[in-house]
């Protein structure tokens, strides 16, 4: 991905497999969202491919992307704030996760996961449904985190990406989040990419780690082998995060 | 109110304008018809223009263009054509433009958007009078045989009708919503699965397609037409205009002000046409102030709230003016001295 004579993200090549939670990690400025922003379609990249179970999707627009089940979050959360945290979940129901309807009396989704059906399953999942009927400029930040993920599960994804979605909580928060996000991984299915700064308590539940360094990986693998990689330490992680080691797989 | 009830209500309130507007050529005089023709004008131009600007927040000052080329489609093909078909073609026309002028400008955004819809609109008046001069020799156009008050007022008003009516259908589809979407958030719309450049061109279509046949109708009501006062630039401002004063987003928004706006031009323009363009300022800029959710967002509530506001507004000045607020400065500072 290049923005003129700046080469942002530069041949990054990673796959992703079903069933996985995948950390990106990096310095600030590494091009983590980029990278984000190109496999997600909102950034057309310059060179490159991207496929999802075997569909090429380079160059399409975003909506073909989410109705392909890639869904994603955004830094900041970019919830609909005039509208209520029903409509919100609602509106990806609506759109890339409508259900096409084949012909009438078309019984019961089976091949949605049952937590995904409709909008108070998403919101229960999620852990907002006593906030339902607030605009959702009315509830707190944290809240409005977990808000953007439910709209992103509304559209029904196989891969889920998210950044930085515990940006600002509290360390108590912040386990609650990641707890969210491995049984999102356990029980609906989904390949989930996370983003996050706060290393410690990513490193402790992710599957794999990737290390964005100036554009490029420079690292991929268990949390395990990835602290004690002397390119690594160097890089971002520094010294310290030895410590960690004693509670990683 | 549900959703259901608010349809009802919608459709209730419409019907009632809709006799209204009926019965109005029977008893009216014919200064109250043709100040009913320009205000239903006004109600189609608008709407139509909420319906798409409103929600999308795309301001587009392209109504003049899409109004002109229906009006010239009228002073072209209404000796050959019926009268249906003339409006037809002309809202057809002016939804065609829309499409290939919306797939060229409606990647911008802001006040990029709205300079370029200016910009085309003036493009296509210039190009149409160029067009005249040299290459058919003309200046404008004579209409000859012109259909009568009666039928076209019939017209405008089941154009303004079928302007509301879509604004209230539309409002309950996924299309509505999209637009809507579109207007709070476009990306974040668009990673939710929202086909947002077709979205925009279709909404711009629409838009452009009511303002079409408004033109293509009202072209009749000058006998004789040229580039200058068919593309008028006024009319698509004065749209905008009465669009923003009653509130974009909102259904009856734009017909509460378009009416508010026919009385005053009406009764202003002939007395004191500059009292009529000030008081036109005047009023979209306290409505930007005071009510920037229009005319049709206020209630007894905002009502309430502006005599709250006046009345501290007021104790502030007695308790400033009495010279109250001196003498307490000074006691602060003698007890601070003290």
């Amino acid at each position: 991905m290049r923005f003129g004579g700046l080469t942002a993200v530069d041949q990054v090549s990673v796959d992703f497999y079903a069933g996985e939670l995948v950390g990106i990690i990096g310095p600030n400025g590494a091009g983590k969202t980029t990278f984000f922003n190109t496999i997600s379609g909102v950034l057309r990249p310059t060179s490159g491919r991207l496929l999802l179970a075997g569909k090429n999707l380079t160059g399409q627009r975003p909506h073909r992307y989410a109705q392909q089940g890639l869904a994603r979050t955004f830094q900041t959360p970019r919830v609909f704030t005039d509208i209520s945290v029903l409509s919100n979940i609602e509106f990806g129901l609506k759109f890339a996760g409508r259900r096409r309807k084949r012909y009438w009396f078309w019984g019961d989704e089976t091949s949605v996961p049952w937590a995904l059906r409709d909008a108070g399953g998403i919101l229960s999942l999620i852990g907002l449904a006593q906030v339902a009927q607030l605009p959702a400029a009315a509830i707190t930040p944290s809240q409005q985190r977990l808000l953007e993920i439910g709209m992103a599960l509304a559209t029904r994804p196989k891969m889920l990406l998210l950044d930085e979605v515990a940006a600002g909580l509290t360390e108590g928060e912040l386990e609650e989040m990641a707890r969210l996000i491995t049984r999102l991984r356990d029980e609906l299915d989904l390949v989930v990419v996370w983003i996050e700064h706060a290393v410690g308590t990513l490193l402790r539940y992710v599957d794999r780690v990737i290390v964005l360094h100036q554009g490029q990986k420079i690292a991929d693998g268990k949390p395990i082998d990835i602290i004690h990689d002397r390119v690594v330490i160097e890089a971002y992680l520094g010294d310290e995060v030895l410590e960690l080691g004693q509670d990683l797989r | 109110m549900t959703d259901r009830q608010t349809l009802l209500r919608d459709l209730i309130v419409l019907l009632g304008l809709i006799g209204w507007a009926l019965v109005l050529p029977h008893y009216g005089s014919e200064f109250a018809v043709s100040m009913a023709l320009t205000c239903l004008m006004y109600v189609a131009l608008s709407s139509s223009w909420g319906l798409f600007c409103g929600s999308t927040r795309y301001l587009s000052l392209a109504t003049s263009a899409f109004f002109g080329i229906g009006a010239y489609t009228t002073a072209i093909g209404l000796g050959q054509l019926a009268w249906i078909e003339v409006i037809t073609l002309g809202s057809a026309v002016a939804a065609l433009l829309a499409i290939v002028m919306g797939a060229a400008v409606l990647h911008l955004r802001g006040t990029y958007f709205a300079v370029l819809t200016f910009g085309m609109a003036e493009l296509i008046r210039h190009a149409i009078s160029y067009f005249e001069k040299s290459v058919s020799g003309t200046v404008g156009r004579v209409l000859t045989v012109v259909p009568e008050m009666n039928v076209l007022y019939m017209t405008v008003l089941s154009i303004a009708v079928v302007a509301l009516v879509l604004s209230i259908l539309i409002r309950r589809t996924r299309f509505g919503l999209a637009l809507l979407g579109i207007g709070a958030d476009e990306q974040r719309a668009q990673t939710l699965g929202v086909n947002t450049p077709l979205i925009k061109v279709l909404g711009f279509a629409i838009t452009a397609a009511v303002a079409g046949a408004v033109g293509a109708a009202m072209a009749v009501r000058w006998t004789y037409i040229d580039p200058h006062t068919a593309f008028n630039p006024f009319i698509g401002f004065q749209t905008v205009l009465i669009a923003l004063i009653g509130g974009a987003t909102t259904l009856w928004g734009p017909l509460i002000a378009a009416i508010v706006f026919s009385v005053l031009a009406e009764t202003l323009r002939l007395q004191a046409p500059q009292i009529y363009m000030m008081s036109l300022g005047l009023l979209l800029i306290l409505s930007v102030l005071y009510l920037p959710g229009g005319l049709a967002s206020m209630r007894w509530e905002t009502f309430r709230d502006w005599y709250r506001a006046a009345k501290a507004w007021l104790k502030e000045r007695r308790y400033e003016l009495s010279g109250d607020k001196e003498r307490d400065k000074q006691r602060a500072r003698r007890r601070r001295s003290v």
